[in-house]
């Protein structure tokens, strides 16, 4: 038996000061040493984890969830990542916060198997360590290392870089660099948008600087600034911030993209436009997240998702659920063709025709409203004051009046001044026969409606926003509803019952499967409705907005650090996105040219249209783009229909420069001109904010757990690893972009690495929301700040220097111990029970639900010019130009989902699970069609399409990776449907081999196993070259493609 | 009605119960676990946690998650057994081994002598659960990539010493040994609980002392829906299910 050392003695005593306080809190009859040595069995004992100065907390990326971890690090190496038991994600109920760390060591809380399994991420033998420079064409897979400050200084100037002609440089497209002349000209352009001047005007006004715009005769395309485009795959809260102030607001640049659309947009631009409120005649601020509380519901419908599987996320949400089926508090169903984890576990599992949502939701709305299963007492409340005089503290505009024109169609709400009840703009309701005006957000007076009205009034027609959405529900029957969604009529019936027998604990839940489709808006509206129907905003067990976060970008008075406002000389970006996104069409110069139809859709009601920037830039529409920064994604391969990006990509004509940063050369930065290596996210900082299934409020901070294993570089004279941040700084330095370097944030404070702004973000967290620093958290006292120090001493003064650090936060050592404390803990969280508060959630939405969306009807489709609808209708799958799809010689519907083991496009070299666990993934069908096409489990088989009628990613250079797999037959998938898993089917990122000075690497072909169906899916016709696209929300549609299975 | 806030996780609690059961002498314990099915989401971070604690190689695992699908569309079912070692009272893989390299402790786990073992793998034959593995020197990454990735090389824990696998190394433990799950001793002597219950998203793992009558687990161990695998062969596992 080892002796009791020195080291172990110390650790003991100072142990023991600390149980006293430990059992109190926490674990009443936990104190490690004392049984552990008394009675050890094993002759030594050489783990290391239960000591905190291995440790370093951190929040993973593996998916979005952002789940709290806690990283095992020995010798300098990431060896195990657990979850953190502080933080709500990982563990329910939570440690509390001020657990000393040396006593949380002794807890490891949960994490899902890719979690686990990002250690093989961080040390994936593929990972670009310098950085690259194509030596052959786009896309050749051909590189040459050269030192970093070689291609910066080359993306900066510009010059024959390839030996294929001139490329034009950032310095180029650097056009505009004064604040107040982009001021000047974004006012100007718009008055030439409104006619306010003519367009002569302008161009006299302002004939020095015509040439920094992109288009002189079309001045609010803005300057050519925005042909830099920056399009981020995941990206969160802290590197957003940091690119946004770089790109929009140094360089000038209006095209910032992530990459939603692709995810799961239209679910949030629904839930925005259900919850947005109205003030000074404008519609705004509304939530674009909410959630079931599980922690509490009785019954919840999950639509085109789950709890188990991926969904935000598998860690937080598993247990939620499964302590609610052991108590028997919870019962929930499954809308999803496939039978997935947690339909296995639901009561009602649903196999819904693909895209139907609407039609399933609409049939439960038809009997809820003919049977009056509503809550009528809450819809009745017309605004705030009669919502709170009911215990409530949301309402909704269930009894609002909207107007109907000549056809009988809803157009706007009825306003009190049009039938001369107010001077002001004010809605209308009907009680017992009188017409009253609402103000929604009056908290004195409170005024309710009836529901089911119709009438007129000064020559108006009017009906009640109930009335609407029950006269359209009624265009079918329940048996109709039935038939478009493939559902049983009993079953549709079963739902809405048990959706309405639970009083506030129940939910409908959505996300991704219900809404990327092009109806997938509409879709959304009408399970949301369903939750306003019952009225569960902010009750426990009803719908959250979740326990947000502390204000890491010091938006809050008395915050140390307002990033915002610490930038001088900072520019505001003007012109329309090359999405054409956040603009109506109405409103733009090429409307006046062109009118309807728009060359391409124009999407005013949401952002980050993902899969359009490249086709856009292809298209030339609303201009050419110039260059274009790809991080952390991977537009080609994640997006459907990634042929004609490859193809646009592939062509330096079409696009001059791109650049990436990417930790593996992967599917579309392998079409990169330069490639930098990023840092992991292990190896770097993040403020990610969480899922609104948390109730309480919860900050994480992603932070270095171990040194980058990319080069080292300097930029600013400061040593620092090749990153996102390290090239951004270091453009920012080469062009003199304002706000970097020498007191980038103002006087006396410097902007020479990435801590500097990263640092002020963890201040902002330390400090809290609160003016007076009450919220403050603790500072560290000199034992944690050992911990800390100890547990960094494998960090390189590049990554870790205390000294300069605490210089970055302007050497206040009271805030460096808070901040301290928060990294010694991976965060900021509040306490479980501060989530809850009698029968309500603390965190609270305290705002109005419209069912009739006001906003909406006012915007006109940009090809159709016809408005889109305030209700929540069953529409068909259409094109851009409006043509409904059928596609119908193609049998099968081709849905894709994720196993928890795999994230999209990154976590292929996660061997522990991608190959492990599963080998490869399938085309999933069930066994009647299995038979009837004679096939058998194992056979290969080929998907193909109508826009993909070979069946294959084209990489255009004659290779192509046919869309194919093995098939296998299951009972729980809906007949007529193949389902296939979307985290294989790679033929780079470490699959393929690539040329690097010369020298081929091999690539590893169990990473090229299974299939990715993403190309298949099928093409807009009417625009060409892009998927087929919500286009009120944007979200690309993944499951409105119809296929063949081939034996191949 | 208000709302009941939990106040205590299931890895608290258990971590009370571990550590009650390490203030008596080893022969006092008998370490069990309870997995309840109805909460097992089939999610597999158990076998990953596993592989990554453990630093388990291709082709060894200590652990995995069976899944089955039962019924015919639209009636299906979808069923997940997660199989850990059973540490069963009677071991048919001890009685096997022809250098008592393997043995049962006091306290319930069953365990391997790396410096004993000959690799014969006549015990991975007679478990009658599947649940040991042999240890043929695969990497992850060495023989596959263009480098050895860090994970390939670093330690597992296990019995509370550094194991460090290396490639090219094929004599050197734990390559050329049966393997096994240990039900994580060099976790549990620290008075930290095994890697796949702390991780079990669903909650459906528990582990504790069977001989506390207070643990958590004896109270589940106790249910009606209890089963053990293989009950007919007599091997008295210490892996409990509960139906």
């Amino acid at each position: 038996m080892k002796s009791l050392s020195r080291k172990n003695f110390l650790k003991s005593a100072a142990f023991l000061g600390g149980t006293m306080m430990f059992s109190e809190v926490i674990m009443p009859t936990l104190s490690r040493f004392q049984g552990a040595q008394a009675y050890s069995s094993l002759a030594q004992n050489d783990y290391p984890f239960d000591s905190p100065e291995h440790i370093i907390y951190s929040v993973c990326l593996q998916c979005h969830t952002s789940c709290a971890i806690k990283g095992k690090i020995w010798n300098g190496v990431l060896v195990k990542i657990e979850g953190n038991p502080y933080c709500p994600l990982n563990l329910l109920p939570h440690i509390p916060y001020n657990t000393p760390p040396e006593q949380a060591v002794l807890v490891d809380a949960k994490l899902c198997p890719k979690g686990i399994a990002g250690v093989q991420s961080q040390y994936d033998p593929y990972r670009i360590r310098k950085v690259l420079k194509r030596a052959g064409k786009r896309g050749e897979n051909k590189w040459q290392v050269i030192p970093f400050d070689q291609a910066i200084d080359e993306i900066v100037n510009g010059g024959d870089l390839f030996g294929e002609g001139p490329v034009p440089g950032l310095k180029d497209l650097y056009a505009v660099r004064d604040p107040e002349l982009m001021k000047t000209l974004a006012a100007d352009a718009k008055a030439v948008v409104k006619g306010e001047i003519t367009l002569e005007e302008f161009k006299a006004k302002h004939a020095a600087h015509l040439d920094k715009l992109i288009d002189p005769d079309m001045p609010d395309l803005g300057p050519r600034n925005n042909q830099f485009v920056f399009q981020a795959g995941r990206i969160q809260p802290g590197r957003a911030d940091f690119s946004k102030r770089w790109l929009n607001n140094a360089f000038g640049s209006i095209n910032w993209y992530e990459h939603t659309t692709i995810c799961e947009q239209s679910h949030h631009i629904a839930y925005r436009e259900m919850t947005n409120a109205y003030v000074d005649g404008k519609w705004s601020g509304g939530k674009t997240h909410m959630k079931p509380d599980l922690t509490n519901a009785e019954f919840v419908i999950f639509f085109g998702t789950g709890a188990f599987e991926a969904n935000f996320g598998p860690t937080p949400l598993s247990e939620m659920v499964t302590r609610g089926l052991e108590t028997g508090r919870l019962q929930f169903a499954v809308v999803d063709p496939r039978f997935s984890k947690t339909a296995a576990k639901a009561r009602w599992w649903v196999p819904i025709k693909p895209g139907t949502d609407a039609a399933l939701a609409l049939g439960m709305i038809r009997w809820i409203l003919d049977n009056q299963r509503y809550d009528a007492a809450y819809l009745s409340n017309a605004n705030k004051a009669a919502a709170n005089a009911n215990g409530e503290t949301t309402w909704s505009g269930a009894a609002w009046l909207v107007k109907l024109n000549d056809a009988g169609q809803p157009t706007t709400f009825l306003r009190a001044k049009e039938i001369g009840l107010s001077e002001e703009d004010r809605f209308v309701v009907s009680k017992d026969g009188q017409l009253l005006v609402v103000d929604p957000n009056d908290d004195k007076n409170p005024v309710y409606g009836d529901l089911l009205v119709e009438g007129e009034a000064n020559g108006i027609r009017y009906k009640s926003a109930l009335q609407l959405l029950y006269d359209l529900a009624k265009e079918r029957s329940i048996e109709e509803w039935a038939g478009e969604c493939g559902v049983e009529p009993e079953l549709i019936v079963t739902l809405a019952r048990e959706f309405t027998s639970h009083g506030k604990r129940a939910s409908a839940e959505l996300y991704r499967g219900a809404v990327q489709h092009t109806n997938g808006y509409y879709n959304a509206q009408a399970i949301i409705t369903l939750n306003v129907l019952i009225g569960n905003g902010d009750w426990a067990g009803g719908l959250a907005v979740g326990g947000g976060h502390w204000d890491n970008n010091g938006g809050k008075e008395g915050q140390p650090f307002p990033l915002a406002s610490l930038h001088p000389n900072k520019v505001s970006p003007f012109g329309i996105p090359v999405t054409r996104e956040k603009v109506k069409y109405e409103d733009s110069l090429y409307f006046k040219r062109d009118g309807y139809p728009a060359k391409r859709p124009w999407y005013p009601l949401t952002n980050n249209v993902y899969q359009e920037i490249i086709p856009a830039a292809a298209a030339g529409y609303p201009y050419p783009i110039k260059a274009l920064f790809i991080h952390k994604g991977t537009p080609t391969f994640a997006t459907p229909a990634g042929n004609p990006a490859i193809e646009a990509l592939r062509d330096p004509k079409v696009i001059p420069l791109v650049i990436g940063c990417d930790i593996v050369v992967g599917e579309s930065t392998m079409f990169c001109d330069y490639l930098f290596p990023d840092t992991s996210i292990w190896e770097r900082w993040g403020f990610p904010h969480v899922t609104p299934a948390i109730q309480s409020k919860t900050s994480g901070v992603r932070q270095p757990m171990v040194d980058p294993i990319v080069e080292k570089v300097k930029v600013f004279g400061e040593e620092m690893p090749i990153s996102m941040e390290a090239v951004m700084l270091a453009i920012a330095e080469r062009l003199g972009l304002p706000g970097y370097g020498k007191d980038g944030f103002g006087p006396g404070l410097d902007f020479t690495r990435p801590e500097d702004y990263y640092l002020k973000m963890v201040a902002n967290l330390a400090f809290g929301d609160k003016p007076d620093g009450a919220d403050a958290v603790p500072e560290a006292d000199d034992m944690e700040m050992a911990v800390f120090r100890k547990a960094r001493s494998h960090l390189p003064p590049a990554v870790f220097d205390e000294a300069r650090w605490k210089k970055a936060i302007g050497n206040d050592e009271s805030l460096w111990r808070r901040m301290v404390y928060v990294l010694n803990r991976g965060g900021r969280f509040e306490s479980y029970e501060g989530g809850y508060k009698g029968e309500k959630l603390a965190h609270t939405f305290k705002g109005l639900f419209t069912i009739y969306v006001e906003n909406v009807a006012k915007v006109k489709h940009s090809l159709t010019g016809k408005p889109f609808s305030g209700l929540p209708i069953y529409d068909a799958v259409r094109l851009a130009d409006g043509t409904p799809v059928q596609d119908s010689e193609y049998e099968f519907h081709l849905i894709t989902y994720k196993e928890i083991i795999g994230g999209q496009s990154r976590t292929v070299g996660n061997y522990w699970t991608q190959n492990s666990i599963m080998q490869e993934n399938y085309v999933l069908m069930n066994r009647a069609d299995l038979a009837r096409l004679g096939l058998r489990d194992g056979d290969m088989v080929k998907l193909v399409s109508l826009t993909n009628p070979e069946g294959v990613w084209d990489l255009g250079n004659g290779q192509k990776i046919p869309v194919s797999g093995k098939v296998k037959g299951l009972e729980g998938i809906r007949p007529g449907t193949v389902a296939v898993s979307w985290h294989y089917g790679h033929w780079a990122y470490g699959a393929g081999d690539i040329i690097v000075n010369g020298q081929r690497i091999a690539g590893d072909p169990r990473r090229s196993a299974g299939l990715c169906p993403n190309t298949v899916m099928r093409i807009d016709q009417s625009l060409g070259n892009v998927c087929l696209t919500d286009p009120i929300g944007g979200s690309a549609s993944f499951y409105d493609t119809r296929v063949k299975v081939v034996r191949v | 009605m208000t709302v009941q806030v939990e106040t205590k996780s299931m890895t608290v609690r258990m971590l009370e119960d571990l550590q009650r059961a390490l203030q008596k002498p080893m022969e006092e314990r008998h370490w069990a676990m309870v997995i309840d099915l109805r909460k097992c989401v089939g999610c597999n971070a158990c076998t990953v946690a596993c592989k990554a604690e453990n630093n388990t190689p291709p082709g060894v695992a200590y652990h995995v998650v069976i899944e089955e699908e039962i019924g015919k569309y639209p009636n299906v079912a979808r069923r997940f057994l997660p199989r850990p070692c059973m540490q069963c009272e009677h071991p048919p893989c001890v009685k096997v081994c022809p250098v008592n390299a393997t043995y049962r402790r006091p306290d319930g786990i069953v365990v391997i002598d790396y410096d004993v073992c000959i690799g014969c793998r006549y015990c991975l034959t007679a478990c009658p659960y599947g649940a040991r593995s042999f240890d043929f020197g695969e990497f992850y990454t060495a023989g596959h990539t263009p480098e050895v990735a860090a994970y390939d090389t670093s330690p597992s824990f296990e019995y509370g010493r550094l194991h460090q696998r290396q490639p090219g190394r094929l004599n050197e433990s734990p390559i050329g040994n049966a393997r096994k799950c240990t039900f994580c001793i060099h976790r549990l002597e620290k008075g930290m609980l095994p890697a796949c219950i702390t991780t079990c998203l669903g909650g459906a793992r528990v582990f504790g002392d069977l001989n506390d009558p207070k643990s958590l687990v004896v109270q589940l161990a106790a249910s009606p829906r209890v089963v053990r695998l293989k009950e007919e062969l007599g091997t008295e596992p210490s892996v409990y299910y509960l139906l």
